[in-house]
C-alpha cells in the first residue's frame, strides 16, 4: 500500500496528510472541441498498472503533487512537484 | 453601539505546565509570527529573510517552498512590522500571523518520545536536526514542528487549535511525568 508518500519537499510522509486529486491528465489546448473537453472532464480510463494522479500535500507543504503509483500493487515509482519541469512553462 | 468588548487573552495562558525530570511541556509566549509568502521564482530567500529579522530575537523556519514563519517572543510595534513588510516587497509579502497561531515548547530527554506518540515525522536527530522544520499532522491537528535544540522543540499550531493539542500533548506526556 502507498502508505508511506515521498514528497519532494517533506520526505516520506504517511498518506493521511494527503487527499487524492484524481487523474493528471494533459489540459486540452483551450479552443480544443467539446468532445475533447468532454473527455477530460468526464471520462477516465481505469488502468491495471502505472497510473499518474494528482496528490495534495494537504497536512503539510500544501504543495500539489503529481504522483507515479502501480494501481495493483500500490508501489509509487515517483513522486514530483507539480509545479517542477513543462507544466510551469505551460503556464508562464 | 455593543457591549461586548473582544478581551485578548493568551489562550493557553490558564495551562499548567507539564513537568518532570524528563519532559517539560510550556506554552510560550505570545509574541510574533509572520507568514513570510515569496513571488514565484524568487530564489536564495533564506539570507535575504535572515537579514531581515536580524535581531537575535528573531527567528526563520521553513513551512514549505516560497514560505516562512519569522517568529520572535516578544509583540512587534506596529510601525517596525510595517517597516519589515515594505522591506520584504517586492520579493515576498509578509501577513501578520501574531493572533493567529500559537506556540508550544516541549523539552526534555522524553519530548521526542512524547512526541512520536502523535506524529509520523521521522523525529530521529540524524533525519531532523536541530533547526529543521515541518509541517506534519499530530493526531489529527496540522502542526509545524522544529527542532530548537538537541531535545527541544517548537510546535506552531492554529489558535483555535492550540487548547485541543495541549490537551493532547499532555496525555502524551503522562507516561513520563
Amino acid at each position: 500500500m502507498a502508505s508511506l508518500v515521498p514528497c519532494p519537499n517533506c520526505g516520506r510522509r504517511p498518506k493521511e496528510e494527503f487527499t487524492i486529486k484524481g487523474a493528471a491528465l494533459k489540459r486540452p489546448a483551450a479552443g480544443a472541441d467539446a468532445s475533447e473537453w468532454f473527455d477530460y472532464v468526464y471520462l477516465r480510463d481505469n488502468p491495471r498498472g502505472a497510473y499518474e494522479e494528482y496528490w495534495h500535500h494537504t497536512s503539510g507543504c500544501r504543495r500539489w503533487l503529481i504522483l507515479t503509483r502501480d494501481t495493483v500493487t500500490h508501489e509509487v515509482a515517483a513522486c514530483r512537484d507539480a509545479a517542477d519541469g513543462s507544466r510551469l512553462e505551460e503556464r508562464t | 453601539m455593543s457591549e461586548f468588548r473582544p478581551i485578548l487573552r493568551p489562550v493557553l495562558g490558564t495551562k499548567q505546565a507539564v513537568s518532570s525530570a524528563t519532559l517539560r511541556l510550556s506554552p510560550l509566549p505570545e509574541g510574533t509570527i509572520i507568514h513570510v509568502l515569496a513571488r514565484p521564482g524568487e530564489e536564495d530567500m533564506v539570507p535575504f529573510l535572515g537579514s531581515l529579522a536580524k535581531t537575535a530575537a528573531h527567528a526563520v523556519r521553513p513551512v514549505s517552498p516560497g514560505q516562512w514563519f519569522i517568529v520572535g517572543e516578544e509583540p512587534m510595534p506596529h510601525k517596525e512590522m510595517k517597516s519589515l513588510f515594505a522591506a520584504l516587497e517586492p520579493r515576498a509579502s509578509g501577513v501578520d500571523q501574531s493572533h493567529g497561531r500559537v506556540r508550544i515548547r516541549i523539552e526534555g530527554k522524553m519530548a521526542s518520545r512524547a512526541l512520536s506518540k502523535g506524529t509520523a515525522l521521522d523525529l530521529d536527530p540524524s533525519a531532523f536536526s536541530v533547526g529543521q522544520s515541518a509541517v506534519t499532522l499530530i493526531g489529527h491537528i496540522a502542526a509545524h514542528v522544529t527542532r530548537v535544540g538537541s531535545e527541544a522543540f517548537e510546535i506552531i499550531v492554529l489558535r483555535g487549535f492550540a487548547e485541543s493539542l495541549w490537551d493532547d500533548l499532555a496525555r502524551m506526556s503522562l507516561e513520563f511525568s
